[in-house]
Parts: C-alpha cells; sequence; structure tokens
C-alpha cells in the first residue's frame, strides 16, 4: 500500500503477478487547446459487452446510484481482459497460464474529491450496490443518470489482425521453439535459455454520466527472452523483449531473428564487460530506449495530480526555460501499434500527442480530467487505469525526445572520459526532490572518444531539472524502443512506451564502483 | 472455512477432472479492501470493494498449466476449464510437474497466528476517516509546519481469506486481516525542491497500530530533515544503513536462493550450502509462524506445511527456497517456495550507538531504484540519507549511489542494530558495512 513508488521496468520473464524517424514538430499548435472532440453518434452503441449482461437498465441504474449522493459526475468502466502465456524453459514449451479479468468499476466524483468502488459480477444488484459505495464520496441531493447517450467514433490507431481468441497453443509453441533453437545456435556459450509468449485481447467500455459512451478493443503481444552463458566458470544473464498493441501478426520472422541475436549479443558481451567507473562524468545515451530518463527526469514531475497537490518539482514552472532550446519532449498515445498507445483514455477522452516541452520551455502537464478541471484546461487524454479495480489518474503513454541538429557519431566523439547507456532494466523517481535513477545493462566506456569496453549493471542517478538543463546534443535520429515496459504508480501498473534520439548529457553521477 | 469457497474450489475440481486433467488443485481467494485517503483538509479518495479469485492448476497427460479467473458464472467457468485443458495438451511433457508429496501437508500448525482481528472487518467508515485526519493533524503539529507543502494520510483495511484443495488430499483455508497507517509530507526547500518522506505503520490487528498522530508526525520530521539535501564525494565508505531501508538489501537475496535461479543458472549461491557468504554478525530466518506478523501463514502456496527454518546462520547459507517442481528438477528435496517473514535476530545496539562507532561514512534512510543480478551477484543501488562524521549525523546528502557485489559486500557487515522494522514481513534491524564503494560528485 505504499503510495509514492513510481517504478518503470522491462518486466522479468514471464507473466508478474502480482517491468524511425519522426518529422521535428516545431512548437507545434499551442498545447492548451483542446483536443478535437471525438466525433460520436446519438445512441448506447454497445457492441463487444451486451454479450455480457451489459444494457441500457443496468448502466442507467448503475450511474444513478452512483450520483445518488449529490456526486459531480460518475462514469462506469467496463473491462474483460483475458491474457495467456506460454513459457519455454529447458528447450520445452511446458507450461502455459490464462488470466480472465471481467469486471466493473464506479466512480464518482466531486471536486477533485473521488468515490470508488468495483464489482466482477455485472449483475443489475451488484452493480447498483458498487454505484451506491462510490456515492458517499458526495452528500447532497441525488443527480439524474443521463437520460439519452452519444456513442464515441474512435480514431484507430492499432488492431490485431489475426485476433488473439483464434490462435490456440499448437501455433503458438512454434515459435517458442525456433527462438530457443535461433538462440542456442547463435554461441556455443549458451547454457540455458528461457522465453514466454503473451497475448492480451478484451475490450473496455466508458460510460459516464454526461452520456458519452466509449467502446475499444485492446490487443497485445509481448514476447521476453533470456539466456545464461558461460565461459571459464564465469556466468552472464542478459535478455531481450519485444511487445505492442497487435495480434498474432505481431511475431514476423524477422521481429523473431531479431530477439534472438539481441539475447545472444546482449548476453556474450558480458564476458568483455568491466566495472563501470564511480562519480560525476558526461553521459551519452544511444537512440532508443534511452527515453527511460525522459519517463523518470521529466514525465512524472509533469503528471498533474502531483502538480495539481503542489507536490512536483514542476509545479510552478509552466511556461518557464528548464532546457536547452534543442530540447523538444512528447508525450504521445498515438503511435500506430505501440505499447504505450490508446485510442481513447480510462475516462472516456481522447487519445492525443501531448509536447511537455518545447524548445526547453515548459509547455503543459498531463492531465485527467479531475486535474484538467482544476486547471480550467482540456484533459489531455492521459487518465489511464490498470484494470477495472482502479480508478484513473494521470499517466505517461509513449514518451519520446524529438530530433536534434547532432550527428550521433559526433556526441560520441566529444566525450573524452565517459560512459555510453544502451539498455536499460528500470528506472524510478522522487517526485518532490527531483532526484531520479536508470539501471543499465548494457553500456560501453567511452575513451578519447571512443566506445571502448562493455558496462553493465550500473545505476545513474541525477536530479531531473538539473539533467535536463544539462542536456547539450540532440541526435538527427529518433528511434523508438520496441521493449514491453511497465510504469508503476501508487500501485498501478500500465503498459508504457520509450524513445529517444541519441543524447549527450555534460555530467550525472554513475553509480559504478572501484575495480 | 467458508462452505461457499470450498464449493467453488471443489467444483473446480470436478469441472477438470472431466475435462481431463488426472490431477488439479484450485484455491480461492476472496477479500475485502477499503482505502481512505484525506489531503490537506478534506477527503482525498475513498474505495471499497470485495472480490474474489480463483486459480486452477492442471496437470493434464503429464502436461501443466494454470488458469485465474473472477468471471465465476456456471457456465463460463466450465468453458474456461474446458479451454485451458485443451490448451495444456498442446504443451510439451513435463515429467518434473507434479502436485506436492502428501507427506509435506502434513504437521500444518493449529495454533493461532493471530493474524485474523474481527476488529477489523467491524471499522466503520467513521472509523477509517477519523483515522486518517488524524494522520494529517499529527503531520502538521510541529514546530516548522510553515514549510509544508502538502499532506496526504491514508488509512487502509483487508480482511481476506484463502481456501485451497487439492486433488490428491489437501485441503485447508486460512483468514487473515491487515491495517495500514501511512502519511506522505512535502515541504518546500529553498532552492525550490520538494522533498517529501512518509511514514508508515502496517500490522494484523487494528490494537497493534501506532496512533496515526505519532505516524503523521514522523513522517513530517524525517520530510524536514531532508531540507538543504546535497551530492558529495565520491569514495569508499562506511554505511549505515537505517532498518527501514536494510529490509531493501536483504531481499535482494531472495532472487537468487530460488530453485529457479539455482536449476536455471541464474545463481551466484549455486553450491554455496554450507559456505560462509556474510559475516558472522547475520543470520537470517524464515518464520512462518511468527503471531501476528505480515508473513506468517500455515501452509505455502503448494499447501506445504510451513516451518521455522534458518536460511543463513552466523554468515553461513544453510537452506534455499526450493518448491515442489525445482525440487524434482534438481534432485532435492523442496524447503518452501519462497519467504515468508525473513527475519534477521537483531543485535545489541541501538541505530545511534551504531552512529557513534562511524568515524567517516554515511547513513543510509532510503535507496532509490538500482537493481542486483542475481547471476553475478553485482548491485548498483541510488542512495539518499545523512552524513557521519566522527560519530555525529550531519547534514543530508542525496541524489548519490553505493555498488557492489553481493560475496564481497556482505562479508563487510561489521554490525547490527537492537532496532528490528516491524511493519514489514522482511524484519531487519539496522546494518553496518564497512569499505562500500559510494558514487556522489
Amino acid at each position: 500500500m505504499r503510495r509514492r513508488d513510481l517504478l518503470l521496468a522491462a518486466a522479468s520473464l514471464g507473466p508478474a503477478l502480482i517491468g524511425c524517424g519522426s518529422e521535428h514538430a516545431a512548437a507545434g499548435p499551442a498545447p492548451k487547446l483542446a483536443p478535437p472532440a471525438p466525433k460520436t453518434r446519438p445512441g448506447l452503441g454497445l457492441a463487444y459487452f451486451s454479450s455480457f449482461g451489459v444494457d441500457e437498465k443496468l448502466i442507467r441504474e448503475g450511474l444513478a446510484a452512483a450520483l445518488s449522493r449529490g456526486a459531480e459526475r460518475a462514469d462506469l468502466y467496463f473491462q474483460h481482459r483475458v491474457s495467456t502465456w506460454i513459457s519455454l524453459e529447458d528447450g520445452e514449451v511446458n507450461r502455459a497460464s490464462t488470466v480472465v479479468e471481467l469486471g466493473v468499476g464506479v466512480r464518482a466524483v466531486r471536486g477533485d474529491q473521488t468515490g470508488y468502488a468495483y464489482t466482477e459480477e455485472l449483475t443489475l444488484d451488484a452493480v447498483k450496490s458498487a454505484g451506491a459505495t462510490a456515492a458517499v464520496v458526495a452528500s447532497g441531493p441525488a443527480r439524474g443518470a443521463p437520460s439519452s447517450y452519444r456513442t464515441g467514433l474512435l480514431t484507430r490507431r492499432f488492431a490485431a489482425k489475426v485476433g488473439w481468441d483464434g490462435v490456440g497453443a499448437s501455433q503458438r509453441l512454434p515459435l517458442l521453439s525456433e527462438l530457443d533453437k535461433a538462440i542456442r545456435a547463435g554461441d556455443p556459450r549458451i547454457k540455458t535459455v528461457k522465453a514466454s509468449l503473451g497475448s492480451e485481447h478484451g475490450a473496455i467500455l466508458i460510460v459516464d454520466s454526461e452520456g458519452r459512451v466509449f467502446e475499444d478493443l485492446l490487443p497485445m503481444a509481448v514476447l521476453y527472452a533470456s539466456c545464461t552463458a558461460e565461459e571459464n566458470g564465469r556466468r552472464e544473464t542478459n535478455g531481450y523483449n519485444v511487445a505492442g498493441r497487435a495480434g498474432f501478426e505481431f511475431f514476423t520472422k524477422e521481429r523473431l531473428g531479431r530477439v534472438a541475436k539481441q539475447c545472444v549479443d546482449r548476453t556474450t558481451v558480458l564476458f568483455q564487460s568491466v566495472p563501470a567507473p564511480p562519480g560525476e562524468m558526461p553521459v551519452v545515451l544511444a537512440a532508443g530506449a534511452s527515453g527511460i530518463l525522459l519517463h523518470e527526469a521529466i514525465g512524472h514531475g509533469m503528471e498533474a495530480d502531483f502538480n495539481r497537490k503542489n507536490t512536483s518539482i514542476y509545479a510552478d514552472r509552466i511556461g518557464k526555460p528548464i532546457a536547452k532550446d534543442l530540447v523538444h519532449i512528447v508525450d504521445d498515445g498515438t503511435l500506430e501499434g505501440a505499447r504505450g498507445s490508446i485510442d481513447v483514455d480510462d475516462e472516456g477522452n481522447a487519445s492525443q500527442k501531448t509536447l511537455l516541452v518545447d524548445k526547453g520551455v515548459l509547455a503543459t502537464y498531463l492531465h485527467d480530467s479531475i486535474s484538467a478541471k482544476q486547471y480550467g484546461l482540456a484533459p489531455t487524454g492521459s487518465g489511464r487505469r490498470e484494470s477495472f479495480r482502479f480508478p484513473p489518474m494521470p499517466r505517461m503513454r509513449s514518451t519520446y525526445m524529438l530530433p536534434g541538429p547532432h550527428d550521433p557519431a559526433e556526441i560520441i566523439a566529444s566525450v573524452k572520459k565517459g560512459i555510453y547507456c544502451e539498455r536499460f532494466s528500470n528506472g524510478q523517481v522522487e517526485i518532490g526532490a527531483g532526484d531520479f535513477t536508470f539501471y543499465v545493462k548494457n553500456g560501453r566506456l567511452i575513451e578519447d572518444g571512443k566506445l571502448t569496453r562493455p558496462i553493465t549493471d550500473v545505476n545513474l542517478i541525477g536530479n531531473g531539472p538539473k539533467v535536463l538543463e544539462k542536456i547539450d546534443m540532440v541526435g538527427k535520429t529518433l528511434e523508438f524502443d520496441e521493449g514491453g515496459w511497465t510504469c508503476g504508480k501508487n500501485g498501478q501498473s500500465v503498459p508504457v512506451s520509450l524513445g529517444m534520439p541519441t543524447v549527450r548529457v555534460a555530467s550525472m553521477t554513475v553509480g559504478g564502483r572501484k575495480s | 472455512m467458508s462452505s461457499e469457497a470450498l464449493n467453488i474450489a471443489e467444483k473446480a475440481l470436478e469441472l477438470a477432472k472431466q475435462a481431463g486433467a488426472q490431477a488439479a488443485a484450485a484455491t480461492v481467494q476472496r477479500y475485502r479492501e477499503v482505502d481512505t485517503t484525506w489531503r490537506d483538509g478534506k477527503l482525498e479518495k475513498v474505495s471499497d470493494a470485495t472480490s474474489r479469485m480463483l486459480t486452477v492448476q492442471l496437470y493434464v497427460d503429464e502436461r501443466y498449466g494454470s488458469m485465474v479467473t473472477s468471471d465465476l458464472r456456471p457456465a463460463a467457468l466450465e468453458r474456461f476449464v474446458a479451454d485451458s485443458v485443451t490448451m495444456v495438451r498442446a504443451l510439451a511433457k513435463d515429467p518434473h510437474r507434479k502436485l506436492p508429496d502428501p507427506a509435506t501437508y502434513e504437521g500444518r500448525s493449529t495454533e493461532d497466528l493471530e493474524i485474523w482481528d474481527p476488529a477489523v472487518p467491524a471499522l466503520s467508515a467513521d472509523d477509517r476517516l477519523r483515522r486518517a485526519k488524524a494522520l494529517e493533524a499529527g503531520a502538521r503539529d510541529v514546530k516548522e509546519a510553515s514549510r509544508i507543502l502538502s499532506v496526504t494520510g491514508s488509512f487502509g483495511d483487508y480482511s481476506a481469506e484463502l481456501t485451497r484443495v487439492t486433488s490428491n488430499g489437501f485441503s485447508g483455508s486460512y483468514r487473515n486481516t491487515y491495517v495500514s497507517q501511512s502519511a506522505e509530507v512535502s515541504v518546500k526547500d529553498d532552492d525550490g525542491r520538494r522533498p517529501s518522506e512518509w511514514a508508515d505503520a502496517s500490522v494484523r490487528r487494528l490494537a497493534a497500530l501506532p496512533t496515526p498522530e505519532s505516524v503523521g508526525k514522523e513522517a513530517t520530521e524525517r520530510a524536514l530533515r531532508r531540507l538543504g539535501a546535497k551530492k558529495v564525494a565520491s569514495g569508499t565508505k562506511t554505511i549505515v544503513v537505517e532498518a527501514r531501508a536494510a529490509r531493501g538489501l536483504i531481499r535482494h537475496l531472495i532472487a537468487p536462493l530460488s530453485g529457479s535461479a539455482l536449476q536455471q543458472k541464474e545463481s551466484f549461491l549455486e553450491g554455496k550450502l554450507g559456505a560462509k557468504i556474510a559475516a558472522a554478525p547475520l543470520t537470517l530466518v524464515d518464520e512462518p509462524l511468527l503471531h501476528g506478523a505480515l508473513g506468517s501463514r500455515p501452509f505455502d502456496g503448494e499447501g506445504m506445511s510451513t516451518k521455522r527454518r534458518p536460511i543463513i546462520e552466523k554468515g553461513a547459507l544453510r537452506s534455499y527456497f526450493i518448491d515442489t517442481y525445482y525440487a524434482r528438477k534438481l534432485g532435492v528435496a523442496p524447503t518452501i517456495g519462497g519467504p515468508t517473514n525473513l527475519v534477521v535476530p537483531p543485535g545489541t545496539k541501538a541505530l545511534e550507538a551504531l552512529i557513534k562507532d562511524v568515524k567517516d561514512g554515511y547513513l543510509v534512510t532510503s535507496f532509490l531504484g538500482g537493481n542486483s543480478n542475481s547471476t553475478t551477484g553485482a548491485f548498483s543501488l541510488g542512495i539518499a540519507g545523512f552524513r557521519i562524521e566522527r560519530g555525529v549525523t550531519k547534514e543530508p546528502i542525496g541524489e548519490m549511489n553505493m555498488a557492489g557485489k553481493h560475496l564481497d559486500f556482505w562479508r563487510r557487515l561489521a554490525a547490527v542494530g537492537n532496532d528490528p522494522y516491524v511493519y514489514s514481513s522482511t524484519r531487519a534491524p539496522s546494518l553496518v558495512f564497512d569499505g562500500v564503494s559510494v558514487a556522489g560528485t
């Protein structure tokens, strides 16, 4: 129940209960403008959820119960999600697991106050009872449920071309078996291989007290692979993972080949690794997954819940310069097929591309409907939740930096003594103090402008605003990472994506050790 | 045990058998979780829900799979079990997958572990709100209250029941409760930073909670101590890790102690049974039957009866965490799949006395991010805390890091305190390490 954990992780192998080029969008439209209102058609157009017994009466009475004590707004969030994993170990695909989640969350809102309840029974009595529980956040005369509905027509950013519910185990198994062979064939030093292939399919349905209705299908494809290699008694383990909002078609031969090669290369290179040095030094971040720096150094601090509560280090900095003018940072829910993409957020606001930092100036926070109302702005489509068991809050989607003027080779050559970071496993931030970390799994020393010996297992630590000020070179090519990143905040995990051009941070503390 | 949960579990076993499973296990979990959050003079959030979950493990023609669902509509459940069995049939055979030997079910503790308190489910909305408000009141009742930007007080309570049955004769159930009072306080620093700190008390029984005011006050005092935190020079130093943070270090030892890591060649502790892996002050015991503790339970996730188990004794490794499956793969006897309550027996000195013995070093009060590699034992962790000079705690430090390799690091453990942190299933006291590599400026 700890409330302050903000973790980003490339989730470890297997199902965890319980981690391109883009044109330079110079200064885009003023972020204060409202996102284009989603197109709608009149009526309650239910497709997916009607087969679960959800109808107009259940929705109307559920909302009426939530509004029964005078809440200003209420919404129902129905969810059906089927997650299936198959896993390989010791050369055999010999385990499978499936998790089915079905339920509805009921939220009542008064100002910035939230009442919340959920139920796994989609019956009239259970939904009304949950509504009555959520309603207690307010105390006043009842407000009425909507008398008419408008169903949103979403701009689709992803789709499962080959839907997961039709893909049986016999089609999935060979992918892992072939991956296992490819990794083992990649290097004779590889002793063990583990891999898991996961899929999600299902839908969400959001209906709010203004009569807005959104139903969306949310597919996901994920593959984790790792291996352990041995040389002269020394062992090293490393891995690679890929994820996207897609169906079975996601797993092309080319993608699987890349997973195998990355898995082998990232592991075997570690036999040459040396401890990274400790202390402050220039850090060059490779294009791609280095977007983890943005996620931690600024992304969480720009989530508007921390700012409306006055607890973020960025709470009074909108409109102020925080970085050099070559720095533009975006949080984007609209990338085609990205793991962090959404068509609509989890409270019915259209997804969008939000410019957080424009020419080094802090432009806008990431808003959910509660913070947007408090600031008198339009929501940015950032209200997300882990599942029907949780109320939404402002979250990131895909966070990346736009390309800059520098040649990546020139950036590396500019550093006399420092480190180059390529691959990461996890990060964390303290919102108020602004200190953040990210953990490097693959990197290199930079000596006299050249990449030299490999490094691994080193944590980097910095202070968000200070590090942003020290970004003084930005590469010409933006790359998006294809990894399966999961972001944790206040006990809720959501899928996110990252992207970055090659970047130089003039100085940062490297958590290495004396060798 | 409630007859409804048992009925659901037994029905699931029957469906599994009908669908073709030769063996199966079913676990039903039901819980109510209520969270009341009070912030800056008003209610921020109240959430309240009762939930349930069914997990079925299926053993079909020497193959294995599992399924989890909250959709218990009879027709949906029957179809889901049948579909899951079909999926399991497509997998490769795995001769090591079997239910536990029924002998491991024997000897289950019948004592009252004091992990269920009827006063918890009986709490009223007013009780919860009063406590959440009192967290804030305590947090603001300090001299430098004008520095405070925001106070959030949370009162959470949870009551649950777990029921498990297996087709080879296991049947068991237990209930537990959990209550938590936590406060988070943000304060304004002169340089524009807004450091925050927290305090928390999580226990099984309502009567074991300290006053909410004391928890709130601790959070503010901790936050105020963070004002002016600075990064200082890199070096090799003595580190005192405060009890509340020390459990994070202990937890890094758990993954490499697992049967899975050993069997997959991902453990730097492979082959170390009986060997010294830490200095003599470190003893670590898994204590599943500790009364009133957060990790206590009469049987583990597979139904194996739990018992006290030394993991490390005076620095020597005594036991791994090995479940039934990896025990068969490794050809050894199972122990337990994972830790329950991890207890480091306390030493004799209070934290102040440990600090007094340090000439030049750091008191670490929290870790930020970082990770640990179970295969090689290398780790690197962000730290925040205070500088120690000639036995006296000095100015706050932050934005720093410590790194090492576990087998070297734990041999540098010089002393353990008398102050175990009890609001966690890992009960570790403050720990002192000599010669740790710290990165700063």
